[in-house]
């Protein structure tokens, strides 16, 4: 059942031109210069200092690095971050 | 950040989180639909972040789950600075009395406006407003409905023809109108006086015209009385129209005229009689309910009447859901009185008597009655009576041109 599922989300968005975060259920990370990072639909905070932010996703985690981080906003699949960031990295498991 | 929008009203409070991994006791807050805003970390095992005030009680029960202590390091937004103020005394006791003060002079009359009126009459209006309470300064609370005051004025000044009253925040507004009275036409077009009612004629003053009738004659309604054609002796046909002079004639035809009236008396009559004692209480209304203020004590009275009259409050221009309630119980006492026969005729006589002047008017007489049929059935007597009456039975009626002619 999964299989046949996995297989039509992308023929999905192929064809019917459905936005790809929502049907593959991806994180959404929206960057706004150096200062700003919105990430939606993650999967929950694994870890956060002043200087790094590490988020899980579906398949790993999304690690920000930068220095002097504040959670704006905290919501349950939703985090603006602030800060200055360096970079945006996918770990995969 | 919808979700924090209004936080400063509702309040929030930061927190000191302290343990191992302090972020993800956020985390946990945040699954729980608890909004978190500025999160950060102060050191490998401490991080701050704001909640707001309603999700305290949520945030303890995380905390009794997980191994982090709390502390709460500000608190900031409208709650807490209301209550800061709630314990200024100075400043509340000034607040209360500043809201008191503007009730206090809300509910007093600050203009009464007089429109529409010569200066006299108004004069007159103003005189018996003041002997009602009604001036500037006074206390509005313990004055009647505009409607009371506007029937009370129409019953002591008799020069108004109607006078409407009207409470506007702290004016009353009063627009009158004079009775005008209207001086008759003392030139009329001539003529005739007719009967209303049959009767005999019992008296007769005429100051114009000539006289159709004379005294004890018989009339029936439509006759003429009097007649506005002077010369009618007149016999020469050819000089009818030139002798005849028409007036208005004037005059009062007293006669006396008979009405057959039923009236029906209880042998048995119960009425309440008011015996003056009165005690007055005072409430403060809030809506349906009633705080008494002044008179605690059960007046004890077997049976009681009770008088409300509810005054509202105004702030401002404002009403506010508060009523000042004067209520005054009087006692009362039933009566009962039995009467026979002979007392009930009597009444019933005196009663039909009343009514038939109160429908024909004051200058009407009743000189004689008499009992035609008297029945007692379920405790009443019931009366037919033939009443004779002295009245003036004239109407004005004019005379045609055309019929006149034809004479």
């Amino acid at each position: 059942m999964k299989n046949i599922q996995q297989r039509i989300r992308p023929l999905l968005i192929k064809y019917l031109a459905l936005p790809s975060d929502v049907v593959l259920e991806l994180p959404r990370i929206t960057v706004i210069g150096q200062i700003h990072a919105y990430i939606e639909n993650h999967k929950g905070l694994a870890l956060f200092t002043d200087e790094e932010l590490r988020l899980r996703a579906t398949k790993g985690y999304i690690q920000i690095k930068g220095s002097s981080f504040v959670l704006k906003m905290m919501l349950p699949e939703e985090i603006l971050l602030e800060g200055t960031i360096t970079d945006i990295r996918f770990i995969s498991e | 950040m919808k979700h924090t929008q209004g936080k400063f009203l509702s309040g929030y409070v930061t927190i000191l989180v302290k343990g191992n991994m302090p972020e993800l006791f956020f985390q946990k807050c945040v699954e729980q639909g608890i909004s978190v805003w500025n999160v950060r970390k102060k050191g490998v095992d401490s991080c701050v972040g704001n909640v707001k005030l309603s999700d305290i009680h949520a945030i303890k029960q995380i905390k009794r789950r997980g191994n982090y202590r709390i502390s709460f390091i500000g608190r900031k937004g409208f709650p807490f600075l209301f209550h800061r103020f709630i314990k200024r005394k100075e400043v509340l006791f000034g607040l209360l009395i500043g809201i008191f003060a503007i009730i206090f002079l809300s509910n007093i009359i600050w203009k009464v406006d007089i429109n529409g009126l010569p200066k006299e009459i108004e004069e007159k209006v103003v005189k018996q407003l003041e002997s009602y309470g009604i001036h500037q300064g006074a206390w509005t609370l313990s004055l009647g409905t505009p409607s009371d005051i506007q029937k009370k004025l129409m019953r002591d000044v008799p020069e108004l023809l109607w006078i409407g009253v009207q409470k506007k925040g702290t004016t009353f507004q009063l627009e009158g109108v004079e009775k005008l009275i209207v001086k008759e036409d003392k030139v009329k077009g001539p003529r005739h006086l007719v009967a209303t009612k049959k009767g005999t004629i019992k008296k007769m003053y005429i100051s114009k015209g000539v006289p159709q009738v004379a005294v004890n004659d018989f009339v029936k309604p439509g006759d003429v009385l009097v007649s506005g054609v002077l010369n009618q002796s007149e016999e020469n046909n050819k000089e009818k129209d030139k002798n005849k002079v028409f007036v208005a004639s004037e005059g009062q035809v007293i006669a006396n005229t008979w009405y057959e009236v039923a009236v029906s008396i209880p042998l048995e009559a119960k009425y309440e009689v008011l015996t003056g004692k009165q005690e007055k209480r005072y409430y403060m209304g809030i809506n349906d309910f009633q705080v008494p203020i002044w008179g605690f004590k059960t007046p004890e009275y077997a049976d009681i009447f009770v008088e409300q009259n509810e005054n509202p409050i105004y702030f401002l221009k404002w009403k506010l859901p508060f009523q000042f309630i004067e209520s005054s119980i009087s006692e009362k006492t039933y009566h009962t009185t039995k009467r026979t026969k002979e007392e009930a005729i009597q009444i019933g006589i005196e009663q039909a008597k009343q009514e038939l002047v109160y429908e024909l008017g004051p200058d009407a007489k009743v000189i004689s009655e008499k009992v035609l049929h008297v029945t007692t059935e379920r405790g009443k007597v019931n009366l037919e009576l033939y009443l004779t009456v002295e009245e003036d039975i004239v109407k004005e009626v004019p005379i045609q041109k055309n019929s006149k002619d034809g004479d």
